[in-house]
């Protein structure tokens, strides 16, 4: 085991299947940082230290610095995919699927289906999302929800540094596409992570991170930690909570979700992204329908309000889920009469 | 360079296929057996073919919603293409694409699409694929992105055009003017005089103009322009004015039409009769030997129908089938 | 307009039915003020005293004290202020119609000494600007609720029927489970739950093959192992799990578990124990089947035959309902029936009046409606006497819980052969059943019971009786 950060767990990942497989492609914009400029190639190695080092190992056919193009960046990588490479396209911000969301959804997710199952298409998809830099509406947000929806994609939001490690090694080998989620606010945790160089953890498998027979709780990304921090404190009144870290949404580890609820008979979803038609709705209405007989309360959501996101501190603070809202919600189906 | 009597023969039966295919579909299309939308590529064969004749299957080619000129060009099978279109289950997408979603990655043909403009960007990472692997005996592997007079005014397609340039893929955006994009006339729809080539120069590409309909022009530029390309120095396009024999779909009135535009077109700029015509006058092929392939050709599609017609249907089950590799 | 009110039966909880007017405290044209004692009622449970909620006057008595049994919602006596003219109490009357079962949910019952009001207070309206769903401030009003601290769930804060229920329950205090052993997550991926069982079991995962998606180790696949133990000789027994199947009672068995709890916890049981000699009432049976073309079980000949000793026997053919005893001329006999709903207890009406191929023909309808969870309120309702056969099982005798507010069950076990000493003082064999009888000593006296017992086993023994 080493102990290592979130993004250090994502760079160095990349740079194992690299140097494994010379069919792993990386491209992005400012993957390389300062093309072209006088400080030269590397004179950023991406902005959030992700590809810091692959330029200068694997050179410029593999490590393809582009220019601001998100739909050229997620439509060469399907061009890649289909011939024969394992490309690792990088959206700088998640915020951007906006710009190449065609190309994710009309076409990467839908290849292997409209061409009777004839194709691969094995592109990652990275992109640094979420809340809690100040960054506003359109550098914040998080899209699991909007890409969990489309058939032929696969949804990865690692919370650990290990999860990183071993969901990102599963995405790069993985013959569909994958997006994967890394929240920016969970770059600088450090985390023990297994030295094995394949070590993967399969899709579809969530990650029970506290354990408790009185209520489940459901989140994935940033707000885990506020989960587990609300498990942690009840557990002194004798309440116990199965905290459940999705990992990947799609797949979505139902059995996981219904074997906890079946004994707890209490959820709340808790999710960084607005509630209408999300992740928190989507797991909600999956109890409603699977374990209604298990259940003592209603499901509850906690997620942010059908807002944009602000941008002053205060504001954004206000916005974002919780500890305190968390532990709330948590109390709340507790005490449903 | 002189064709051989064999490449010659070879080409025209492709074009005739391609024809024969559409004006065959386009009568099917009205009995109501075939369902949803269906964009016809017919009178514009001889770009198709005049492009792909040089390709071979490890070469890339990205096809838009007019796709079944490209698809058969590039060595899709006329039956399985026939029985797609149909939506059998034995089509060569199983009928889960129909029309617009033909691919065979097989023969380096990776999919028609049914959103105007997206296959360029898709292009560029194929040629980006055949940079990593670098050159072979002929130079390098190249992705060609087929785009019409309506996708190159998308902003992929400059975006695609742009990667291409900055990152030296060896890519060749072949631009097929048939003047209109869905039901705009040309001159209306794109801003640069209706020069398209003149975009690719603004990104910095070398770019060549011909005459769509005639296809030794059309395999005469491509020789030069692949030359250009597969020896590393970067993307190219081509623009090749030519003619959409039909609607933008079957079913389209077409009431943008001038009068007698239609019959003009087919008399003066028919690249099959041009052929014809070209390889008579240069005594290379008779008359016996194109009729010989023109009855070929009348059967293979004839085949192709019955063979469609009689074709496996999907079942329910199929539905969910294909989705991913493994869920 | 003159203020009149209706005055109704109550209902007391979900379980009462019927109610008895014991005694009026205030005669019809007598003036009574709020909180004066009006009246006394008699449920199955208890007798209560019911007060007066407002100042009126008793306009109409309809129900005399000490008449027959109510149902809930009966209209009991009208009230209006003084000067209200007949004719316009008679119209009141001639227009009123009883409320389906009333829950009078504001009224609250005060068990003796306290009075409780048998009058549903009026729907308090709620003037509000707030948005509010039309059923939840139809509850809200019902039960004087005030809403204005409710936060309403809805959008814009609207309060739905949901926000109104919850503040009017108080708030739940869970049994808690408290926090579990986190199994690790090992090499072998499998759910947490399958982890959490193989680590209570020792499991080593690490070979397993899961059959979950993806090959995933799902709690089944654990658990087979768990349940296919090769145990060694002389191996340790190795517990498998055993968690239980936790089923809430539904609603038969809330009304089974309260009925039975309730009666073997008030009436005091005594038990006489018999056996009848079946023989001849099984030739009998043979015959008289192939002549009646019916098909009675010897169930349905013991219908008849307590029946017939009931109406012999009327001390016994009664119910007790608080501190009165209810006779009844004819014999309304339960017969215990195991349906896919729990136990219940459909009623053959007055079969001392109906001949055995009546009973069976009634017997078998009652039985087709329990197996398809049919049953009518009306066909188990009352009844003087219940009969509860497990013969069919094999079982020898049994004493059973008397079902109220009857006074007796008779119990039934399996016919057997016995040896017996014949006329001749020889040995032979007959076959006996047992039969217990289970009695209410509150109504019942021992003697009258024997009598009663002893009757229905010259009956079965002498099968001809049940004819005539």
């Amino acid at each position: 085991m080493s102990n290592m950060m979130y993004r250090a767990a994502v760079l160095s990942t990349i740079m194992e299947e690299m140097e494994r497989d010379p069919n792993v492609v990386v491209l992005g914009e400012d993957v390389v940082g300062g093309m072209g400029t006088e400080g030269g190639p590397e004179a950023i190695g991406g902005i959030w230290s992700t590809s810091t080092g692959l330029y200068d190992r694997f050179g410029a056919t593999r490590v393809i610095d582009t220019p601001i193009s998100e739909s050229a960046i997620i439509g060469a990588a399907a061009g890649l995919a289909l011939s024969g490479k394992r490309p690792i396209a990088e959206l700088m911000f998640a915020d951007f699927i906006g710009v190449s969301l065609d190309q994710i959804w009309n076409q990467i997710a839908k290849f292997r289906y409209m061409f009777g199952g004839k194709t691969r298409c094995p592109a990652v998809i990275r992109m640094a999302y979420g809340a809690g830099y100040n960054a506003a509406a359109q550098h914040s947000q998080s899209v699991h929800q909007i890409l969990t929806g489309m058939p032929g994609l696969k949804v990865v939001m690692p919370t650990t540094p290990a999860d990183v490690k071993g969901l990102l090694r599963t995405a790069i080998r993985d013959d569909d596409p994958v997006i994967f989620l890394e929240h920016k606010a969970l770059y600088a945790t450090t985390g023990e992570v297994p030295d094995d160089r394949d070590f993967m953890i399969p899709f579809g498998h969530a990650r029970l991170s506290r354990a408790g027979g009185d209520v489940t709780i459901i989140s994935s990304g940033l707000l885990l930690g506020m989960c587990e921090a609300v498990a942690d404190k009840l557990k002194g009144e004798g309440i116990g909570c199965d905290v459940i870290d999705l990992r990947t949404t799609s797949p979505l580890d139902e059995e996981t979700i219904l074997d906890s609820v079946e004994v707890t008979g209490r959820v709340v979803v808790v999710d960084e992204a607005p509630p209408r038609c999300g992740l928190g709705a989507d797991l909600c209405a999956l109890v409603a329908e699977k374990a209604f007989s298990s259940l003592k309360a209603p499901p509850l959501q906690v997620t942010p309000p059908h807002t944009p996101i602000p941008f002053a501190r205060e504001l954004e603070s206000a916005y974002l889920p919780s500890v305190d809202k968390i532990e709330a919600a948590v109390r709340r189906v507790l005490a449903w009469r | 360079m002189q064709l051989s009597r064999e490449a010659l023969l070879a080409a025209y039966r492709q074009m005739k296929i391609i024809r024969e295919f559409e004006e065959r579909l386009h009568v099917e299309i009205q009995t109501g057996e075939i369902a949803g939308f269906t964009h016809l590529y017919c009178g514009q064969e001889a770009v198709a073919v005049g492009v792909c004749e040089h390709l071979s299957p490890a070469d890339k080619i990205v096809s838009t919603h007019r796709g079944h000129g490209h698809c058969l060009a590039k060595g899709c099978d006329v039956d399985d293409m026939m029985k797609e279109i149909w939506g059998s289950r034995d089509g060569l997408c199983k009928g889960k694409g129909g029309s617009m979603h033909i691919a065979d990655v097989t023969k380096g043909m990776l999919g028609a699409n049914g959103i105007v403009g997206a296959g360029a960007p898709i292009a560029v990472g194929a040629a980006l694929a055949s940079r990593v692997d670098g050159p072979g005996p002929d130079g390098l592997k190249i992705a060609i992105a087929f785009s019409g007079d309506g996708a190159c005014n998308q902003g992929t397609t400059f975006e695609a055009m742009n990667l291409a340039a900055v990152t030296k893929a060896p890519c060749i955006f072949v631009f097929e003017n048939n003047h209109y994009s869905e039901h705009t006339g040309v001159s209306y729809a794109v801003g640069t005089n209706q020069d398209i080539a003149s975009r690719a120069e603004a990104f910095g590409m070398k770019a060549w103009r011909a005459d769509g309909t005639d296809f030794f022009a059309v395999h005469d530029t491509m020789r030069e322009v692949l030359e250009y390309v597969r020896a590393g120095n970067g993307p190219a396009a081509v623009e090749f004015d030519t003619e959409r024999f039909f609607g933008h779909f079957e079913g389209d009135p077409q009431r943008y039409r001038g009068p007698g535009e239609l019959d003009r077109i087919r008399a003066t700029r028919d690249c099959l009769t041009r052929f014809r015509a070209s390889v008579k006058g240069a005594g290379l092929l008779s008359h016996a030997d194109l009729d010989a392939v023109d009855d070929d050709v009348m059967a293979a599609i004839e085949g192709a129908v019955a063979a469609a017609r009689a074709a496996a249907r999907p079942t329910p089950e199929d539905v969910l089938a294909d989705v991913y590799i493994a869920y | 307009m003159p203020d009149i009110r209706p005055f109704c039966m109550p209902k007391w909880g979900i379980e009462m039915t019927e109610g008895t007017l014991a005694d009026w405290k205030v005669a019809e044209g007598d003036t009574f003020a709020k909180g004066q004692l009006l009246c006394l009622i008699e449920t199955a449970k208890i007798t209560n005293e019911v007060e007066a909620e407002y100042d009126a006057v008793m306009a109409r008595v309809l129900v005399p004290a000490g008449a027959e049994a109510q149902p809930v919602g009966t209209l009991l006596a009208v009230t209006a202020q003084a000067g209200t003219s007949a004719e316009e109490i008679d119209a009141f009357i001639a227009a009123f119609r009883p409320a389906n079962a009333p829950t009078n949910p504001g009224a609250v019952v005060k068990e003796d000494p306290a009075p409780a009001p048998a009058y549903a207070p009026a729907p308090r309206p709620i003037q509000t600007n707030r948005a509010i769903s039309p059923e939840a401030l139809k509850l809200a009003e019902a039960s004087g609720l005030d809403i204005e601290p409710i936060e309403g769930s809805g959008r814009h804060g609207r309060i739905t029927l949901q926000d109104v229920q919850q503040a009017l329950n108080a708030p739940a205090r869970p049994v808690l489970v408290g926090t579990l052993a986190l199994a690790e997550e090992g090499k072998a991926f499998a759910s947490p739950l399958a982890r959490r069982i193989a680590a209570q079991h020792g499991i080593d995962l690490s070979g397993v093959t899961g059959t979950g998606p993806r090959g995933r180790i799902s709690k089944a696949d654990v658990l087979a192992l768990v349940a296919t133990p090769a145990p060694t000789q002389g191996a340790a027994f190795a517990p498998v799990p055993n968690p239980p199947a936790i089923v809430p009672f539904d609603r038969v068995r809330k009304v089974v578990a309260q009925r039975l709890t309730q009666a073997k916890q008030e009436i005091p049981h005594f038990y006489l124990r018999s056996s009848a000699r079946l023989d001849e009432l099984l030739a009998l049976r043979k015959t008289a089947n192939l002549v009646l073309g019916a098909k009675a079980s010897i169930n349905d000949y013991l219908v008849r035959a307590a029946a017939i000793a009931l109406a012999r026997h009327p001390d016994v053919n009664v119910q007790v309902h608080g501190a009165t005893i209810h006779r009844f001329a004819h014999a309304d006999v339960a017969i215990a029936v195991a349906s896919p709903n729990g136990l219940v207890t459909p009623i053959v009406r007055q079969a001392d009046r109906q001949s055995v191929a009546q009973i069976a023909q009634a017997t078998a309808a009652l039985i087709d409606k329990a197996k398809a969870g049919r049953l009518s309120l009306g066909d188990m309702e009352g009844g003087t006497f219940s009969i509860s056969n497990l013969g069919m099982f094999g079982v020898e005798e049994f004493a059973a819980i008397i079902n109220p507010p009857q006074a007796a069950i008779l119990a039934v076990g399996a016919a057997a052969r016995a040896v017996c000493e014949r006329p001749d003082g020889s040995a032979g064999f007959e076959t006996r059943l047992a039969l217990t009888l289970s009695v209410d000593h509150r109504a019942i006296d021992g003697a009258a019971a024997a009598q009663f017992l002893a009757t229905l086993k010259g009956l079965i023994e002498a099968p001809e009786a049940l004819f005539a």
